[in-house]
């Protein structure tokens, strides 16, 4: 299929992107204001966000939502510190309560043995969380084992969904936080239970929960995780600046994104390169985006397509737009990478990123294929962005360690995502502690389509991505380390100096660092360069489809809402050439 | 603020060896483990003063609630205390369960990629299999007691909390079981682990709301005891073929003689009265008017310490006047001797009048006697030289040895109860049906190893009896009375001529009698 700039201006609706956000509203409708606070909180985009504030009419688009909630100040109150932990009592307010008898439970056996109560009152709150936490680690190990019941895990979900009833209709602001990670853990076991293959099931479970949401509310949802937290700018910040260092004198580059999700990534990069303080004239930009083969995957690589080169178009960066398609078997064959002689190549390979909408996860073989993929096609940088497991604590001889490993396979695998979850759940919650009902939307949007794949991918055992990620398969394959600057990673210690005091940046390898929350690991970046090419083989041409047309100068059909979509999202980092 | 006091009271308690509350352990050696992780990480300046210092984040902080959930078993378990039982004793039940589990994966994917219905359909093959699937509460009690056995408290624990969640004595038969299966767990638990490490343990509340048995309301008492005889044949059918098989030894015992001798009938059995009446009545319906001249009847009571379910009745309740008054009403000559205990009866009654035809009803009574007593009735039972002896008991499969064992095959048997008393009160939660089934949940608190249907015929063999069988009119008399109750119930008989009543396809009980050997 050609997708061609004629294509991109007939097809695209902008009325589609007012509509949704208007839907969107309703959604929030007394979770106002915030939007505007979040404004405020950006860490680094207040320019961007003060220009579109004050110049959009509000008619058709995210701003114009702010703007119509700015009367209620309400929630407001929280620009001006950033930082979460001077207003406890304030912030805490939801469910300071709840857990005020203190967050160790034990506490309650060591001054009344005798006595444990176990109620439904909401002053027993961790007490409940605990139970949940039983309940769900039982459904988990219902699920599996070599004594699997069905019946039994069918019957501890019926009693999950009782206890987390009340926080199912939308963002309900007495629901502990503990009580949505449960419900949407509850829901991930039921997808599983429920699918008659595991595979199958999940996918379409997770692919229903995305139907369900309003590409508004998708994009909405993602606008709030990025000024919530830095999980997505800190995989985009640390690859875009190795590869900016990576290109720096190439006068064309050529990226293959292995999942390109929204584009927002590419948005921050064309920012950089068309912004150099020396003047020197951003590099011709292709982006490759690969999709999978049917189902709306393609699609929505086209529109992150149309977004992209009508952004470049808005800000002068010459690009050109292309996507290729995985294999049936989710393949990636390099010989559907239409390349040109005298580009850098570079591949870009984000896994299990917070995108709505790539919620159908990719097989562990998938990913393998494209990175040796490129490695044939000669790419010079390879960027990882991954989930990060915690089994390298364990390598140390920690006796823990075993004992969990030893705790069987699903059950632990699925713990540990409860644990993975958790800790975002705290950070977005310390962040934004009374902001409960948007953090609700990001959950249900974002995070519960991606417990729902997480859970599926433990469930399945796959289980080498989550635990040692794709560092040792590379270094088995020949990659090579490539260190990251002295840059990189003091921008990346920027970028969560931006956040909550709970955020840690690790440094596991020269060429990795790992964004956590409190002692939990969360997410990495790596740097890669791949094997030498053994024959040097002329790359096969015009396989591909033709790319998208480069139109500098003629943005014809593109409304201004294009870019302030994409401009949302852009965080200018502080990117340094080298 | 005393957050900061409880984060050092924590820290305290890990570096202590204050081994009670295990619990609180297990958080503190994740918080221990956590400050190692920092201060080893070293990725921000005091990577432990942070985090010690934001007590806000950390009274909600939900990772560390899982993380405390996380931790492995035997962690806590090693720090807690030497006093229960070591990992090494723990990890057998555990660890090798688990690692089975870690080997059947692959197994059990290659299955799901052949796709999941497959492996449904093949459940669903056997009838049984997939019968026992649905019993969930079994999953759940079995891994419970063997944990409670083995001293594994986090195990324990963690069952605990999913049952105290799934529990219920109203709901259908699974949720009841969990119900009964954790009140029994939770009252095992001290004697099995230590009062001490019991108690660092959580109970959820599981009392029963209803009262027991014997503390029931007299009317009550009564009017469920009927009620359950009407609606299930779990005593019903025992007592119709005791009745038979003494409305049959009255007249026959011995059949030369011309006129019918008095009847002394002596019940160590669990009826409450409910039994006499039917026999009182066949027996004035004996062929050729020869209702025997007298009937006695001696009952014994409760008896001592712990009485066998179903055995104790409420203080207020006494059948005696009505069953007098039935009597007269259709002129029969009967007195009732009440005896303390078993032994009571037994030894009072050693002076059988002569020429009476005596027969000793031992009725779901002596499974529930320590097997030294067992062993004593007999012997005195066989001292009386009765003209027939009628033993009826739980036909419990015996367990494997183990005290977990034990405890499954009780599971099995209240399951039955349970399954069989749904059905007869058409899933009705009523008054009656808790009364009984709270009794029968009692089931589960005996410490004394059941025995099958083989067990009990060597004991009654050593103890000087043989085997005597049924009519072939009682046996069929009761298979039409099996009839009026669900389909789920059958009786087959054994070539030993004992009955056997069973519950879809398992057995519940049996109904056997004896004569003294020659």
């Amino acid at each position: 299929m050609e997708v061609t700039m004629e294509d991109v201006a007939g097809d695209f609706e902008f009325s589609g992107c007012g509509s949704t956000t208007t839907s969107s509203a309703s959604s929030l409708d007394d979770g106002t204001g915030m939007y505007y606070a979040w404004g405020e909180l950006s860490p680094v985009a207040d320019c961007d966000w003060a220009n579109f504030c004050c110049s959009d009419d509000g008619g058709h688009d995210l701003h114009g939502l702010i703007e119509s909630m700015l009367c209620d100040d309400t929630l407001v109150g929280v620009p001006g510190d950033g930082h979460a932990g001077l207003h406890h009592a304030d912030m805490f307010r939801d469910e300071l309560y709840c857990y005020s008898n203190g967050s160790n439970p034990s506490s309650t056996t060591t001054t009344n043995p005798g006595s444990p109560v176990f109620d439904d009152t909401p002053q027993d709150c961790p007490e409940k969380g605990l139970r949940l936490l039983h309940l769900l680690m039982a459904a988990a190990e219902a699920l599996s084992g070599p004594h699997k019941s069905r019946e039994l895990a069918r019957v501890i979900l019926v009693r999950l969904k009782e206890m987390v009833s009340h926080t199912a209709g939308a963002n309900n602001a007495a629901a502990s936080n503990m009580e949505r990670l449960a419900a949407h853990f509850t829901d991930a076991l039921q997808g599983l239970l429920d699918g008659s293959h595991p595979v199958g099931g999940s996918g379409r479970q997770a692919a229903a929960a995305a139907s369900h949401h309003h590409t508004g509310d998708v994009l909405t949802a993602f606008q709030m995780l990025q000024d919530m937290s830095p999980y997505m700018k800190f995989g985009h910040f640390t690859a875009n600046q190795a590869i900016l260092e990576a290109v720096s004198g190439d006068r064309r580059v050529h990226i293959v994104d292995y999942d390109i999700a929204e584009g927002i990534q590419w948005a921050s990069l064309m920012q950089a390169m068309t912004s150099r303080p020396d003047g020197v004239p951003a590099p011709h930009l292709r982006i490759t985006a690969v999709s999978r083969s049917g189902g709306g995957g393609a699609r929505a690589v086209q529109e992150a397509g149309r977004r992209l080169s009508a952004f470049a178009a808005s800000i002068g960066q010459p690009f050109s737009f292309g996507q290729c398609r995985l294999d049936s078997d989710e393949r990636f064959r390099p010989a559907t990478v239409r390349m040109v002689k005298g580009e850098t190549l570079i591949a870009n390979c984000v896994l299990h990123q917070a995108a709505a909408t790539t919620t159908i996860r990719r097989p562990t073989g998938s990913v393998a294929s494209f990175l040796s993929g490129m490695a044939a096609l000669g790419a010079n940088v390879v960027t990882v962005v991954e989930e990060e497991g915690e089994a390298e604590k364990d390598d140390n001889g920690d006796s823990a360690g075993d004992a969990a490993a030893a705790a069987g396979g699903f059950v632990r695998r699925f713990m540990e995502e409860l644990h993975r979850y958790s800790a975002v759940w705290d950070s977005l919650e310390a962040g934004f502690p009374t902001q409960s009902r948007v953090r609700g939307l990001v959950e249900r949007v974002i995070l519960a389509p991606n417990i729902a794949g997480a859970v599926s991918r433990a469930y399945r055992g796959v289980d080498g991505e989550g635990r040692c990620g794709w560092g040792e398969w590379m270094r088995g394959s020949g990659f090579t380390t490539v260190p990251l600057s002295c840059f990189n990673h003091s921008q990346a210690r920027l970028l969560l100096g931006l956040f909550n005091d709970g955020y840690t940046v690790e440094e596991t390898g020269p060429n990795k660092i790992v964004l956590g929350w409190k002692a939990r690991r969360l997410m990495s970046a790596s740097v890669w360069a791949p094997p030498p090419l053994p024959v040097p083989s002329s790359p096969p041409e015009g396989v591909c489809q033709p790319d998208v047309g480069m139109a500098p100068v003629a943005t014809g059909g593109f409304a201004r809402t294009e870019f302030d979509y994409i401009d949302s999202f852009l965080v200018e980092p502080a990117y340094a050439l080298v | 603020m005393n957050y900061h006091e409880q984060e050092h009271h924590r820290l305290a308690a890990a570096a202590s060896s204050n081994g009670l509350d295990w619990f609180e352990e297990s958080m503190s050696s994740f918080l221990a483990a956590d400050v190692d992780l920092a201060a080893a990480g070293g990725g921000g300046a005091g990577g432990y003063a942070w985090w010690a210092a934001s007590p806000a984040a950390q009274q909600d902080d939900i990772g560390s609630v899982v993380a405390q959930t996380l931790s492995p078993p035997s962690a806590p378990l090693a720090a807690a205390s030497p006093s229960i039982a070591s990992p090494a004793a723990s990890s057998p039940s555990d660890v090798p369960s688990s690692s089975s589990k870690k080997r059947k994966s692959p197994a059990h994917r290659a299955s799901g990629n052949s796709g999941g219905k497959k492996g449904g359909g093949g459940k669903g093959g056997g009838a049984a299999g997939s019968d026992r699937d649905m019993r969930w509460a079994e999953q759940l009690l079995n891994p419970c007691a063997v944990a409670v056995e083995a001293g594994n408290l986090s195990r324990v624990q963690h069952l605990f909390y999913v049952l105290g969640e799934l529990e219920s004595f109203s709901g259908d038969a699974n949720h009841r079981l969990a119900a009964h299966g954790l009140r029994a767990l939770a009252r095992r638990l001290p004697a099995a682990v230590g009062p001490a490490a019991a108690a660092a343990v959580r109970v959820p509340p599981c009392e029963c709301p209803t009262p027991a048995f014997a503390a029931a309301e007299p009317r009550l008492f009564r009017a469920s005891l009927i009620r359950f005889h009407e609606v299930s044949p779990w005593f019903a059918l025992p007592n119709a073929l005791a009745n038979a098989a003494i409305a049959q030894a009255s007249t026959c015992g011995a059949a030369a003689a011309a006129t019918p001798r008095p009847l002394h009938v002596v019940d160590l059995g669990v009826s409450h009265g409910v039994q006499w009446p039917t026999l009182l009545e066949s027996l004035t319906r004996q062929p050729g008017g020869r209702a025997p001249p007298s009937v006695r009847l001696t009952v014994a009571g409760p008896g001592d310490t712990t009485p066998a379910p179903f055995s104790a009745s409420p203080p207020g309740y006494d059948f005696s006047p009505h069953l007098l008054r039935y009597a007269k009403s259709i002129n029969l000559d009967l007195r009732i001797g009440c005896a303390a205990t078993l032994d009571d009866a037994v030894q009072g009654y050693c002076t059988a009048g002569d020429g009476e035809a005596l027969v000793v009803c031992l009725q779901f009574r002596l499974g529930h006697a320590a097997v030294d007593e067992r062993r004593d009735i007999l012997r005195k039972v066989r001292g009386l030289n009765p003209e027939l002896v009628v033993l009826s008991e739980l036909d419990s499969c015996v367990g494997e040895g183990s005290a977990a064992g034990e405890f499954a095959a009780r599971l099995e048997l209240l399951w039955r109860f349970l399954e069989s008393t749904s059905a007869a009160f058409k899933g009705k939660d009523v008054d009656e049906r808790r009364l009984l089934e709270t009794e029968a949940g009692a089931i589960l608190a005996t410490d004394v190893a059941g025995e099958g249907r083989e067990g009990w015929r060597e004991r009654m063999a050593a103890a000087g009896f043989e085997d005597a069988s049924f009519g072939a009119e009682a046996v069929e008399s009761a298979k039409s009375l099996l009839r009026k109750y669900d389909s789920g119930w059958e009786m087959s008989l054994a070539a030993t001529g004992a009955v056997a009543l069973r519950w879809k396809g398992q057995p519940v009980s049996f109904c056997s009698l004896w004569r003294p050997a020659a």
